[in-house]
């Protein structure tokens, strides 16, 4: 009886905002007349058609694997150069201003220019993704590193704990809160990246068909578009949450974390 | 009560997503000073098809018509006419394709003006296909080839596919890469394209390289309407004395332009970078003031026989 | 010992001129590249020829059309300032409520999870239909790009507060406020910067981009207008002053946090050393 009650109450919280906003959303659109926001009826009416079909597999699907790939690869850079960076004050001096002048680089600009380094194809879309990704992981290690505890650090030093022990034992677990929570912002800065790689110079992908449905003016298909992309970020998010309760369980703020998110 | 504030903060946080998801209707707004002019915003992309607009301004052709012009510079048709179907713009410029294309799709848009025409010569036009590699010497060897247009399902892609198709290739084994015409010519130097379709002043850059031209809008129709001024239903219907007036001075603004080139190159240089020496070189499209309706019912033809619509678009619907 | 020596010592103790130091490196290596023939002068022009076309730009008056370099940067820098203030405040605010109280938290987790992942660029037809193509449509984009990472933050924060502390607060019978004060804000603190700092160029990003598409008055307009003119040294010059309002928001944010971290181990350990 009581896990019929937790199970209710975790479907409750899992859909009972998105309900009220999605009937406040449909009322207050029921009777729009303005093109570029249709009433929620029809983009819920063309949402199946739009969707359960090939671009599932032919669109949906390769953006999804670009995501991945770019996810993935921004992970071990912002997590390597991050330690890296942040065990030194004079790395992190030296390459600081470069790497926040490259940060505020718009990726609207970046991407004429990665097309000429990386050609039209899945190499640039890949190197967007990580553009954007990196820096929230590379931010967070270098602050986690940073933070670590100065009496661990001598305790450390004290029984000569060196070398990739240290680095494993000690710097990454110490810094890891810091590091998912960098990762988990990179989630959505991703899938945001993932759409802004596939407007141009494109033949598939999510990105591709949002282009597509805004220059030819199918808005009803656009804003379903829409509701993918959040039903995307919540998928991934269930999965994000699941993968860091097996890395931070360990951590004190992770029980409760767990027990109150989603 | 600190329930209350609470629900009164989380209700600021959804503002945003529920303010661009359930905004309502907004009526065109003519802010107007009784016996003073009529503001207008008018949605431009900041190209060399605009200038009469431009020239217009300056010589006072609007101003002669009661109307203080703003123009806002946008990044394209997709940007322009949502607004002047839910009337942020009064007036707007957008290729002809994408006003048929929206128009299909449920958008109140109405053609007052032609835009831009070509510039009348197959061989000399202000667009062009362009290939790097020699041995390619007609469009139909495009055929399975990739090929840049600045958008897609646009004017640009319609011209590609109906080049090859006229001259016997396939027209649907063409994969057609979206790439800002800014970007064309890099692209086709680092061979990531076999060809790019570009306009003035990329056309310019394209040919400086000691690259061909295998065809242009011209080749499809020397009369083709490639662009349009357009206004809302809903405008016409409520101010068409607003209406009228705007669409005298901007058919006046085309007829200065298209009798005063040198103009043109100068006031281009005004609201773009083109630099000084493309612009006294490159080659200016037709500014008809007649829309060539002709054309625009090709145009239709071309958008169901290339798939962007299923339906074919309703050419005096925009007209009328 | 020998000046090449004590040179480096002195560079290497001031972080000023290590930074310096970097952006030197990367600016020299960004005029060989492309003169050395491994990028393409046409597309990629050299540093120098940046900077050339930057002055020139400079000196550029006001146009119609074309506002001058100082006009658009001074529109930019109020659309991005105004934005990131109120998504930094919003996202604190809600952030520390959010987080403290775990119902909530459970009830909106989803949500969160569902508007973040919208990119911008898809608001931006309905924004222009509801906003115009002013200011304001930049700014909500702004706004709601840059507030999630700073609610992120601050919730992960607010979760990594060390329950002992927590339970301590408890018993003492600290009221929610004073909970907030002493126990929550210490915890958060280091991720909030992190946070803001995030933030800080996410909106900045988010200001040129938006001027970029809707043509709000900007950096970005002036970015697009030399782009779509194939101007690329003076789109170059463009990137190259984001570039460096993302660096000096960096050294500004990177000192405040400084100031309100002063007791926080990422900073106490290197202001010792």
């Amino acid at each position: 009886m009581k896990a019929v009650i937790t199970g209710l109450r975790r479907v409750v919280a899992l859909v009972g905002l998105p309900i009220v906003l999605l009937l406040v959303w449909w009322f207050a659109s029921a009777d729009s007349h303005t093109a570029a926001m249709p009433p929620l009826k029809r983009i819920l009416k063309v949402f199946p058609d739009t969707w359960f079909g090939e671009r599932l597999t032919d669109d949906v699907l390769p953006s999804l694997i670009r995501l991945t790939e770019g996810y993935c690869a921004a992970l071990v850079i912002g997590i390597v150069a991050g330690v890296a960076i942040g065990s030194s004050r004079t790395v992190r001096a030296f390459v600081e201003p470069v790497l926040e002048f490259l940060r505020a680089i718009p990726p609207p600009a970046l991407v004429p220019i990665l097309f000429l380094i990386a050609g039209i194809g899945d190499t640039t879309k890949i190197l967007v993704i990580i553009a954007g990704c990196v820096w929230p992981i590379l931010l967070n290690t270098v602050e986690g590193v940073r933070g670590v505890d100065p009496v661990l650090v001598d305790t450390c030093l004290t029984y000569r704990v060196s070398g990739l022990l240290r680095l494993r034992t000690f710097v990454l677990r110490s810094a890891s809160p810091q590091i998912m929570t960098g990762a988990r912002q990179a989630l959505s800065v991703g899938i945001i990246l993932m759409v802004i790689s596939e407007l141009k110079a494109s033949t598939d992908g999510l990105g591709y068909t949002f282009e597509q449905f805004q220059t030819r003016f199918q808005y009803p298909q656009m804003w379903s578009g829409v509701l993918v992309l959040g039903l995307i970020g919540v998928v991934l998010s269930l999965l994000f949450r699941f993968v860091e309760s097996r890395v931070l369980a360990w951590h004190r703020g992770q029980r409760a974390a767990e027990r109150t998110s989603l | 009560m600190r329930m209350r504030r609470l629900a009164a903060l989380f209700a600021g946080a959804t503002l945003v997503i529920s303010a661009a998801a359930c905004g309502g209707e907004k009526t065109p707004t003519t802010p107007t000073t009784p016996g003073g002019p009529d503001t207008v915003n008018v949605g431009v992309i900041p190209i060399v098809d605009v200038a009469p607009i431009f020239l217009g301004e300056s010589k006072g052709f609007f101003t002669e018509e009661n109307i203080d012009l703003n123009l806002d510079t946008a990044a394209g048709g997709a940007a322009i006419l949502p607004g002047v179907d839910g009337g942020t713009f009064q007036f707007g410029f957008s290729n002809a394709p994408s006003v048929l294309i929206a128009q299909t799709n449920g958008l109140d848009i109405k053609a007052i003006a032609s835009g831009n025409g070509t510039a009348g010569d197959p061989d000399n036009d202000f667009s062009g296909l362009v290939v790097k590699d020699p041995s390619i010497t007609r469009p139909a060897q495009l055929a399975g080839k990739k090929v840049a247009a600045n958008t897609q399902g646009g004017i640009v892609e319609l011209a590609i596919r109906e080049l090859v198709a006229k001259d016997g290739g396939d027209p649907n084994s063409l994969e057609i890469v979206a790439i800002g015409f800014p970007d064309m010519v890099a692209a086709l130097d680092n061979d990531q394209v076999d060809a790019i379709f570009a306009v003035e002043p990329t056309l310019s850059a394209a040919k400086a390289k000691g690259w061909s031209v295998l065809g242009s809008f011209a080749t499809i129709d020397p009369k083709m309407t490639v662009a349009l001024y357009v206004t809302s239903g809903k405008l016409a219907q409520e101010n068409p004395d607003l209406v009228a007036r705007f669409t005298r001075a901007i058919k006046k603004s085309l007829e200065y332009a298209q009798s005063h080139p040198d103009e043109v190159r100068e006031i281009v240089g005004t609201y773009t970078n083109v630099p000084a020496e493309v612009r006294a070189n490159m080659t200016l499209p037709g500014w008809p003031t007649e829309i060539d309706s002709g054309s625009l019912d090709t145009l239709a033809d071309l958008i169901v026989k290339y798939g962007v619509t299923d339906t074919r678009p309703d050419v005096s619907a925009i007209l009328s | 010992m020998n000046p090449y020596r004590s040179f480096l010592s002195r560079v290497g103790t001031s972080p000023a001129l290590l930074g310096l130091l970097g952006l030197g490196v990367f600016a020299v290596l960004l005029e060989i590249l492309p003169r050395a023939g491994v990028l393409s002068s046409d597309y990629f022009p050299p540093t120098s020829r940046i900077i050339g076309a930057l002055w020139r730009e400079l000196g550029r008056p006001d146009e119609q059309f074309r506002p001058s370099l100082l006009t658009a940067l001074s529109d930019t820098l109020v659309t991005w300032l105004y934005g990131l203030s109120i998504a930094v405040a919003a996202g604190i605010v809600l952030g520390l409520i959010i987080g403290s109280l775990p119902l909530l938290r459970e009830f909106t987790a989803s949500t969160i999870e569902f508007l973040r992942p919208i990119p911008s660029v898809a608001l931006i037809p309905g924004l222009i239909v509801l906003l115009g193509v002013g200011r304001e449509p930049t700014l909500v984009i702004v706004v709601y790009a840059s507030f999630w990472q700073v609610l992120v933050q601050v919730l992960y924060g607010v979760a990594d507060v060390d329950p002992v502390a927590r339970d301590t607060a408890r018993s003492y019978h600290l009221g929610p406020l004073r909970r907030v004060r002493y126990v929550i804000w210490p915890t958060a603190l280091p991720y909030v910067m992190t946070g803001i700092r995030l933030a800080t160029t996410v909106a900045l990003i988010v200001t040129i981009t938006g001027e970029m598409v809707i043509g709000t008055p900007g950096l970005g307009d002036n970015l697009y207008i030399a782009y779509s003119g194939g101007d690329v040294p003076v789109m170059y010059a463009l990137i190259l002053v984001t570039g460096l309002i993302g660096v000096v928001a960096n050294t500004i944010t990177r000192a405040g946090e400084r100031i309100v971290l002063r007791w926080h181990p990422s900073v106490r350990g290197e202001v010792a050393a």
